[in-house]
């Protein structure tokens, strides 16, 4: 479904994105993880074309996504929310979902609306107004409705469940994996929380440093050497040694 | 009764007044039906310029270049071609919206950056028509220019006539505007305003949505400039580019309320006959210094324009579109 290969992204001097190569096929669920600062999101930002990547190869089920902008790469089926929630602003809820559907989806189906307030637990606030009237959770809830209403193939979350409490996370945990069944979605998610990743993802990609240092299923992975070096920092500090 | 059908009913009414009230107690008085056309005028470049600033996020200061691109290119196209004047009318909108085109990649400046940008692009075309001498009739300018003809033996050339055409212009804009704003166009514009990116990613065309609201407040702007050139019968480059045709609706549209639908209508309305109607008399040299301080006064008292205010239900700082 997605191929990346060879994604390269310099921000100046700065190589956020060495040489990223990966695919996603129907339906997958990837957990991408990595230290801070390791060009998660700018994986994400590449993906769906907020960023434009200075070198690689990037297609989406056999279209090349390189010169497309980002809203054309929505209505092709990618989804994706942004780690700070970005509400539209001074719309309610519903229209929030409203306008994504409306140009992600090219239509207005107001019985899918309903259907992703209810999955995402926020019908009793989708006449509130989305940018002043709504807890954390409905904030990062809106975040995958507006994903959801545009009718993806692929959905990127990016650190959806980040601030969450546990008993709140949990609970989102399972309306993410409801999202993704009745959906039919493939899913990369970006996430700190191990425990989430393994019940959420079979296969987990790793970055450090702008690269993909571990591939496989989280059981592998988070064994890997290369990975525990990665969180633990000794990487860096034998280089400054 | 519910609120939408009561703003209908409302609606009705004024334009009951408008169309039959209006000219029924002015339609001898020359004087004060010049005023009021005047300031119709006004309010057609202020709803535009509103639409622009409130859908589409971007505030114009070269409202002036579609008003005397749309008046050169209805004049020039009456007196040179024949066209017949309400069609040179339409297509004097249509040289604006194209003009405007020139102005598309000022869309990638933002807040003060695209405001001077788009002064420049006036700038650039008042030179234009001034330089393009067998054409404009240059500095000189043109003179003669057709006046809207006699139609079923009314004579729309006349005063009343006039007030009828721009009253219409207006009353279109302001519907248009509104069905905009209405639509999920509207949403999509209003939803841009905070964070575009966040739209781009759910699929809205971010900057053709933008464009389209230029070329559609350009259009408008470019009809009423058309619309004054055949009622006045004369233009030169100084007075159809004149940085007033952009000053007084801002002034118009903020008095009034530029994030309602009807408020620069209003605002016009009530800024230019309170001045030329109260304060002329009162201060011949310098009442616009009254206006000024009642400007001022709006803007503190009320920043959100003379219409919430009389609703009695002020916009929250930072609200848009709401009518």
């Amino acid at each position: 479904m997605l191929t990346l290969e060879g994604v390269q992204v310099n921000f100046g001097g700065v190589q956020a994105l060495k040489s990223a190569s990966f695919s996603v096929a129907e339906g997958e669920s990837i957990g991408l993880v990595g230290p801070n600062g390791a060009g998660k999101t700018t994986l994400f930002n590449v993906i769906s074309g907020v960023v434009r990547p200075t070198a690689g190869r990037l297609d989406f089920r056999g279209t090349s996504l390189l010169k497309l902008p980002e809203w054309k790469r929505a209505r092709l089926g990618i989804g994706r929310s942004f780690q700070i929630p970005r509400p539209f602003g001074h719309c309610t809820v519903r229209e929030n979902l409203l306008v994504a559907q409306r140009f992600g989806a090219g239509k207005k189906d107001l019985r899918r609306i309903d259907e992703i307030l209810d999955i995402l637990n926020l019908r009793d606030k989708a006449d509130r107004d989305a940018t002043s009237e709504l807890a954390l959770t409905e904030h990062k809830a809106l975040e995958v409705g507006k994903a959801l209403a545009t009718e993806p193939s692929l959905l990127l979350l990016d650190e959806v469940l980040a601030g969450l409490e546990t008993s709140s996370k949990r609970a989102f945990m399972e309306r993410l994996a409801a999202v993704r069944d009745r959906y039919r979605l493939a899913m990369v998610i970006i996430e700190h929380d191990i425990a989430t990743i393994a019940a959420l993802c079979p296969r987990v990609l790793v970055l450090n440093f702008g690269q993909i240092i571990a591939d496989g299923s989280p059981g592998a992975v988070f064994r890997d050497p290369d990975v525990i070096r990665s969180y633990t920092g000794e990487t860096t500090l034998a280089e400054a040694s | 009764m519910s609120n939408p059908s009561m703003n209908r009913l409302l609606l009705i009414a004024v334009l009951a007044v408008a169309y039959v009230g209006v000219p029924l107690l002015f339609g001898g008085n020359a004087y004060v039906l010049g005023l009021i056309v005047a300031a119709l005028t006004i309010a057609g470049v202020a709803v535009a310029w509103a639409l622009l600033g409130n859908l589409g996020g971007m505030v114009s200061f070269g409202h002036a270049a579609f008003f005397g691109v749309g008046s050169y290119t209805s004049a020039v196209l009456a007196m040179k071609l024949g066209v017949p004047v309400f069609a040179a009318m339409l297509l004097g909108g249509v040289g604006a919206a194209v003009s405007s085109i020139a102005m598309l990649p000022a869309l990638r400046l933002r807040g003060p950056y695209f405001a001077l940008a788009i002064l420049a692009y006036a700038h650039i075309f008042q030179i234009l028509t001034t330089e393009m001498t067998p054409v404009t009739g240059g500095a000189g300018g043109l003179l003669s220019i057709p006046r809207f003809p006699k139609i079923l033996g009314f004579d729309f050339g006349e005063k009343l006539g006039g007030y009828l055409i721009v009253l219409t212009v207006v009353v279109l804009a302001a519907l248009a505007y509104d069905a905009i704003r209405r639509s999920t166009w509207g949403l999509a514009l209003k939803a841009m305003h905070d964070t575009e990116v966040a739209t781009r990613v759910v699929g809205v065309p971010s900057t053709h949505l933008k464009a389209a609201m230029l070329v559609l407040s350009a259009f408008i702007t470019g009809v009423v400039g058309a619309f004054n050139a055949h009622f006045i019968s004369f233009l030169d480059p100084d007075y159809a580019f004149s940085s007033g045709w952009t000053v007084l609706p801002i002034a118009a549209a903020i008095f009034g309320g530029y994030r309602t639908v009807w408020g620069p209508v209003v605002g016009a309305l009530a800024i230019y006959l309170v001045d030329q109607l109260l304060f002329k008399p009162i201060l011949p040299h310098g009442h616009q210094m009254i206006l000024g301080v009642l400007l001022c006064a709006m803007i503190l008292l009320s920043p959100g324009g003379l219409m919430p205010a009389l609703r009695r239900r002020p916009v929250k700082e930072g609200r848009h579109a709401h009518a």
